[in-house]
């Protein structure tokens, strides 16, 4: 008991010193941040309740059947997303901790904390309040969102503890091996399911029907079997979050041995490159290959939304929805601050006799043949079950595929330069920017893209294949006008001494 | 030299000749680092003039860098990229030809030559400055500019960053050693420009701060 509290007297105290780097224009703009999603939550629980009756939605008894799925893929996501940060986000990068004695109640403590703070969480906590209000209707509407708000924290906690025991069994021996396994047996067995047809059945008798039902109880006012179930939950929040210790612990006392591998294994030599450009793209190619969490990142961008298309059976027409999310994802691993990835070697990098806008092109290649690979990944996962496409979808499907890509590198490469940070990307569970500011980069990011794959959805439904490539005209002129405004803006010396003295500090 | 409203160097009137090496010293946040970038044309100037090989800073920073070779203060490298991978990349930007064997040498030199292929992340901070003065003086430089070179070195990168810096001072290079290391920068160096509070307090011929005299000396112009 003494632990936990030292622990959580330990994360204030990080905290502290991580909002002490905040000016108070940051401090504003967090606060304004804070009230936005505090509405936007309580509107997502409330406005759908009322819309029930002006929609007459006959329909809203059809949702009943999907809501424990929905819950159960919540949490499904939360534990997708600690996987892949490497157990839970740090709240002060780890080298700058190494010198004292942070335990792993804190480090538990601040990635639960942290969990939050990502734009996906948000729009799955929202569409899961939504949903569930428009269903039930405005009776009792703080009853019924308890049990909803205490298992969104439950599923998050419980995505910890998988997201912990898996990266302490990751840095185990032979760890990547056998979570590779891991990974192919769950694959198999989903894939399993999904062709004899069993996993309607499984997702129907979901243990999280129960939390559903909670939520009923608190709309009829069934006083007695709503505080068991909110009892029940809340019991079950506590368990899981001290729980999660022992994974947590586990995993941090391990050494990162993929890691260790990689940097002190041996490269292969290389012909000398035949051109300024190549020697540039070959270095920009081997600081995100070579590094761990950034090739499984990527990997997994790659993959969770292709399967997820496959499994459920995506029409070519809501594909185009895809990229936006996969090119989103892949530029929040690193692209956000593109420069970071240099490390200290940026002062060496930029004292090289060079024009400099050929290190912004080589950046932007880089970071465009990786998000575009992710998304042919992702696109080529999902048309397997999709079936043929008419020549407009397909056409559609290119389309998005390049535009998203080429928006999402313009809006990367700009906050990279407007707004570098010192990271050290060794840890997956680092983030490019602080995570405050992940969650603004990601909401951007999200509304822009989904934004133009929903263009490109109505594009697709027209009979002629040169609407959406008409479509991708303005969308790409204007990617080009950025990207060209954000190359001239590296050119400028002080732009670019501010960018390298931050990012190599 | 401004970062915002802060004065981070000023004043500071240097000439290097060639041929010969000079001691930037200091203590820390003296500006020794920031002259270093300047020169190095990282950092752009924001008032005065910096002239590398009657090369203006300012308005050719690209000319600059050729005829640089810059080891940075903290560092330098790449993590993810191999020392061989920098040379490459040094030596296509920088144009050299026939450079293979040099450089070899060079990581031999400073017994670099069996991690020619490993990625720097895991290297030591030793063997990381190490290759930063491989890295800034491999191409043989007019302009040497070494920033640090000796912090955390064995006494055999010790050795061997003497020997590039007597070396490049034999075939005519200008070096500037920015150090804290008063002992060995005036072992490797004929000048010495002392520096506090972002600007030049004296300079003087670096015997003159040989030995405990010199010890005094330096210790009376930090203060």
């Amino acid at each position: 008991m003494r632990q936990l509290a030292a622990g959580v007297v330990d994360l204030r105290a990080l905290l502290a010193f991580r909002s002490s780097g905040l000016n108070a224009r940051s401090r504003r703009r967090l606060r304004i941040a804070a009230a936005t999603v505090l509405v936007l939550t309580v509107a997502a629980a409330v406005v759908p309740a009322y819309l029930r009756e002006p929609l007459q939605a006959e329909h809203a008894r059809d949702l009943v059947a999907v809501l424990p799925s929905l819950y159960l893929g919540f949490a499904v996501l939360a534990a997708l997303a600690a996987i892949g940060s490497g157990g839970g986000r740090e709240v002060v990068p780890r080298e700058q901790l190494v010198a004292f004695p942070v335990s792993a109640v804190t480090e538990h403590a601040g990635a639960l904390l942290l969990a939050p703070l990502n734009i996906a969480w948000l729009l799955q906590t929202w569409a899961l309040l939504g949903t569930t209000t428009y269903v039930l209707g405005p009776r009792n509407l703080v009853l019924v969102v308890v049990p909803l708000l205490l298992w969104v924290a439950v599923a998050t906690a419980l995505g910890q503890v998988v997201g912990w025991a898996f990266e302490a069994i990751r840095r185990g021996p032979n760890g990547t091996l056998v979570a590779r396994g891991m990974v192919l047996v769950l694959s198999a067995t989903i894939a399993a399911l999904v062709a004899t047809d069993q996993l309607t059945a499984l997702l129907d008798n979901s243990p999280t029907v129960q939390v559903y039902l909670g939520a009923v109880y608190g709309s009829a006012a069934v006083w007695s079997r709503w505080l068991l179930a909110v009892g029940v939950l809340a019991a079950l929040l506590a368990v899981v979050v001290l729980v999660g210790l022992v994974p947590a612990r586990w995993a941090l006392l391990r050494p990162l041995r993929e890691e260790v591998r990689l940097e002190s294994g041996y490269q292969r030599s290389r012909p000398s490159p035949g051109s300024d450009l190549a020697a540039l793209l070959r270095i920009d190619r081997a600081s995100i290959w070579r590094a761990v969490p950034l090739r499984r990142g990527l990997l997994v961008l790659g993959l969770m939304p292709g399967a997820v298309a496959l499994t459920g059976s995506l029409e070519w027409g809501m594909i185009t929805v895809l990229p936006g999310l996969v090119a989103s994802g892949g530029a929040l691993l690193f692209g956000v601050n593109a420069w970071c990835l240099d490390g200290r070697g940026a002062l060496w990098r930029d004292s090289l006799p060079t024009d400099p806008r050929l290190g912004f092109a080589a950046k932007a290649i880089v970071l465009f043949e990786v998000l575009l690979a992710s998304v042919a990944v992702t696109v080529l996962l999902a048309s397997v079950r999709a079936g043929r496409p008419t020549a407009t979808e397909l056409a559609a499907v290119v389309m998005v595929a390049l535009v998203v890509t080429a928006q999402v590198v313009a809006a990367s490469l700009q906050w990279s330069v407007t707004s570098p940070y010192a990271v050290d990307m060794r840890s997956a569970r680092a983030t490019p920017a602080p995570p405050v500011v992940m969650v603004g980069y990601s909401a951007r990011l999200s509304v822009r893209t989904t934004v133009v794959g929903l263009c490109f959805w109505l594009a697709a439904l027209g009979p002629d294949w040169r609407v959406p490539v008409l479509l991708a005209v303005p969308f790409g002129c204007w990617s080009a006008y950025r990207l060209r405004r954000t190359a001239q803006l590296w050119a400028v010396p002080q732009n670019r001494a501010r960018v390298v003295a931050v990012v190599a500090t | 030299m401004r970062f915002g409203t802060v004065e981070a160097v000023r004043g500071i009137d240097l000439s290097v000749l060639a041929g010969r090496a000079t001691a930037l010293l200091g203590r820390n946040g003296a500006g020794k680092s920031t002259t270093m970038r300047v020169l190095a044309g990282v950092i752009p100037p924001t008032e005065g003039s910096v002239l590398v090989n009657g090369i203006d800073v300012r308005h050719d920073p690209v000319g600059a860098k050729r005829v640089t070779g810059y080891c940075p203060d903290v560092g330098g490298l790449v993590p993810r990229a191999t020392p061989w991978e920098h040379l490459q990349l040094a030596a296509r930007l920088r144009r050299l030809d026939d450079w293979k064997e040099r450089a070899r040498d060079a990581l031999d030199q400073f017994e670099l030559g069996g991690v020619a292929h490993r990625v720097t992340g895991g290297f030591s901070h030793g063997m990381g400055r190490r290759l930063s003065v491989v890295l800034a003086a491999f191409h043989r430089p007019d302009v040497l500019l070494l920033d640090e070179p000796f912090d955390g070195v064995d006494p055999l990168g010790v050795d061997a960053t003497q020997q590039v810096i007597a070396d490049a001072r034999t075939r005519g290079a200008a070096v500037l050693v920015s150090t804290h290391l008063r002992d060995l920068a005036v072992e490797v160096c004929q000048d010495a420009l002392v520096l506090r509070g972002g600007a030049a307090v004296a300079g003087m011929p670096a015997v003159a701060l040989v030995g405990d005299a010199g010890a005094d000396t330096y210790r009376a112009l930090l203060d």
